[in-house]
């Protein structure tokens, strides 16, 4: 391996409320795949790859023959799982272009609930059983512990007892989501600010979560298109270079245990990306990530080594990740909550944005850009992205 | 004691891996034979040691509120009117290492709080399906 990789081509489709898509999930796929191709500057045929992750409907050989691909030359995907992998995809596409397997790999995610039914909910596609619950759910669901909410919400309460974090931080992290989300078109919060007392006001889904803690379920889809440096220094957009890429997991971050129970599983990615890259978190201009909810994205941020998590609360109060002349600008294009939940990979091509210079938040002179992935499940992923090689 | 969340509530599958944990009327917790270490839920192999050789520890059933997550909105029609209720996460004291989802009954879901200690009850409910007695663990708020 000596060139980089780069992202040369991102795609999206317009976002909808959860049901909303007047499209079927493989025709959003198509459509944010086919506008990344013409984001680079190559035709839906000159694709050579693909790479998903959590996303079993939308399968290769089924976009092969609707893009007209002659040559397929890759395909693979990560652990089923959900958007704790969408930088782990990223790292696939970015490690076979750079084997030299493939010359254009999209990596995408699309998704139509209307038409599949709810993700991440008991009763949708994972199923109640007919009244039993079988393997690990057997010692959860018979206790209401169901969704990604609950579980999350048991490792955030341990984490704000542990550290004296109140709900405000949380509160912070929501806000942010939402103000920077005012200024992008695309964004299904735009024109919908939320305020402190909103927020407060607003019921609970599963304490410490209120409404606005969670991400909301939407449709559409997004896409990027990765080759090499050199083929994406000809293309028609300035190529946004993948620095390095990780994931992590921990010994015995499988199961609940007293050590690691207040944990998003982003330490040892952490470790990972930054022993990788050879930076660090004040090297970051820009940073998205996934906001499945807001107090695991309060855990990861310590975890990624942004702050201690005794100091957390105070590093996301005051406004500290709003705009971009935030402390930190953070989720710049409204992040899951308040631009459009696409399982996260709508947070890669803001990533991508923030390098050429055309978010709807532009932080000035981006060189580094990171991406983390969904908080509270392994293995965790996260990516840097650069402007120069 | 009847069930927390109702006699129609969704039960466990009974397989080989839970079967002690649900049934044995005794708060079981898999251990390693070789390095004695505990791991919840059972996996196939020690995750300390690598041992296939793993039993089934009776613990006197007392333990701690590690953490406590009150769930007021109802992601299930029948848990409409069982909202809120709190799902714990416990530490058992002749188990270290260990964590245990439950419930807690002998105290209001707001007021359930990390540290708190726990005694293990049970619910009993029949298995139509595998005929057995099932002996779900739950907790007691102890004061
Ligand atoms: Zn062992």
């Amino acid at each position: 391996m000596n060139d980089k990789a780069a992202i040369c081509g991102i795609g999206e489709t317009v976002y909808y409320n959860r049901g909303d898509s007047p499209h079927t999930e493989f025709q959003l796929a198509c459509m944010a795949i086919t506008a990344a191709a013409d984001d680079a500057g190559i035709a839906p045929d000159e694709i050579d790859g693909f790479v998903t992750y959590s996303d079993n409907r939308n399968g290769p050989t089924r976009l092969s023959a609707a893009l007209g691909i002659q040559n397929l030359r890759f395909a693979a995907t990560t652990w089923p799982g959900g958007g704790n992998s969408v930088a782990g995809a990223m790292q696939i596409a970015e490690s076979a272009v750079r084997a030299g397997y493939a010359n254009n790999i999209v990596v995408f995610r699309a998704i139509a609930q209307g038409q599949f039914g709810r993700f991440g909910q008991a009763g949708g596609s994972s199923g109640m059983g007919g009244g039993y619950m079988a393997g690990g759910a057997a010692f959860s669901g018979p206790y209401g512990l169901l969704s990604p909410a609950q579980r999350c919400a048991l490792r955030t309460a341990r984490f704000m007892h542990d550290h004296d974090i109140s709900q405000e931080a949380l509160c912070d992290i929501a806000m942010a989501c939402y103000a920077n989300a005012q200024s992008n078109p695309r964004a299904l919060k735009s024109g919908k600010p939320l305020t402190r007392e909103q927020y407060h006001a607003s019921r609970w889904i599963v304490k410490p979560y209120h409404l606005y803690d969670c991400c909301p379920e939407n449709d559409g889809a997004a896409a990027s298109i990765i080759t090499t440096a050199e083929r994406a220094r000809d293309r028609k957009n300035k190529p946004a270079y993948i620095t390095g890429a990780a994931q992590g997991d921990g010994a015995s971050y499988s199961t609940l245990t007293p050590d690691d129970l207040a944990t998003s599983f982003y330490t040892p990615v952490a470790e990972n990306l930054w022993g990788y890259t050879g930076l660090e978190p004040k090297d970051m201009d820009v940073v998205q990530f996934y906001e499945n909810f807001t107090g695991a994205v309060l855990i990861a941020l310590s975890e990624m080594g942004f702050a201690p998590p005794e100091g957390i609360e105070e590093f996301v109060s005051g406004g500290a990740l709003v705009g971009p002349e935030a402390k930190l600008p953070f989720n710049t294009s409204g992040g899951n909550l308040a631009e459009a939940y696409i399982h996260g990979f709508q947070l890669i091509n803001e990533s991508v944005r923030q390098i050429r210079g055309t978010s709807t938040c532009q932080v000035r002179n981006v060189e580094h850009a990171l991406t983390v992935g969904g908080p509270g499940y392994a293995p965790g992923s996260a990516i840097v992205l650069g402007a120069s090689q | 004691m009847k069930r927390v969340l109702g006699d129609n509530w969704v039960l466990p599958a009974l397989d080989d891996d839970n079967r002690a944990f649900f049934t044995s009327g005794k708060l079981v917790v898999q251990q390693c034979s070789q390095c004695e270490k505990f791991q919840h839920a059972p996996e196939d192999i020690c995750q300390s040691c690598q041992s296939f050789e793993l039993h089934n520890f009776e613990s006197q059933g007392q333990g701690k509120v590690e953490s406590v997550a009150v769930v007021d909105h109802a992601i299930h029609p029948s848990l409409k009117d069982k909202v809120p209720y709190a799902i714990v996460a416990v530490s058992v004291d002749d188990a270290p290492g260990v964590l245990i989802v439950g419930n807690v009954i002998g105290k209001a879901p707001d007021d359930i709080r990390i540290g708190d200690n726990v005694s293990v009850v049970f619910e009993e409910v029949d298995d139509e399906r595998s005929g057995e007695r099932l002996t779900i663990p739950q907790w007691q708020a102890v004061q």
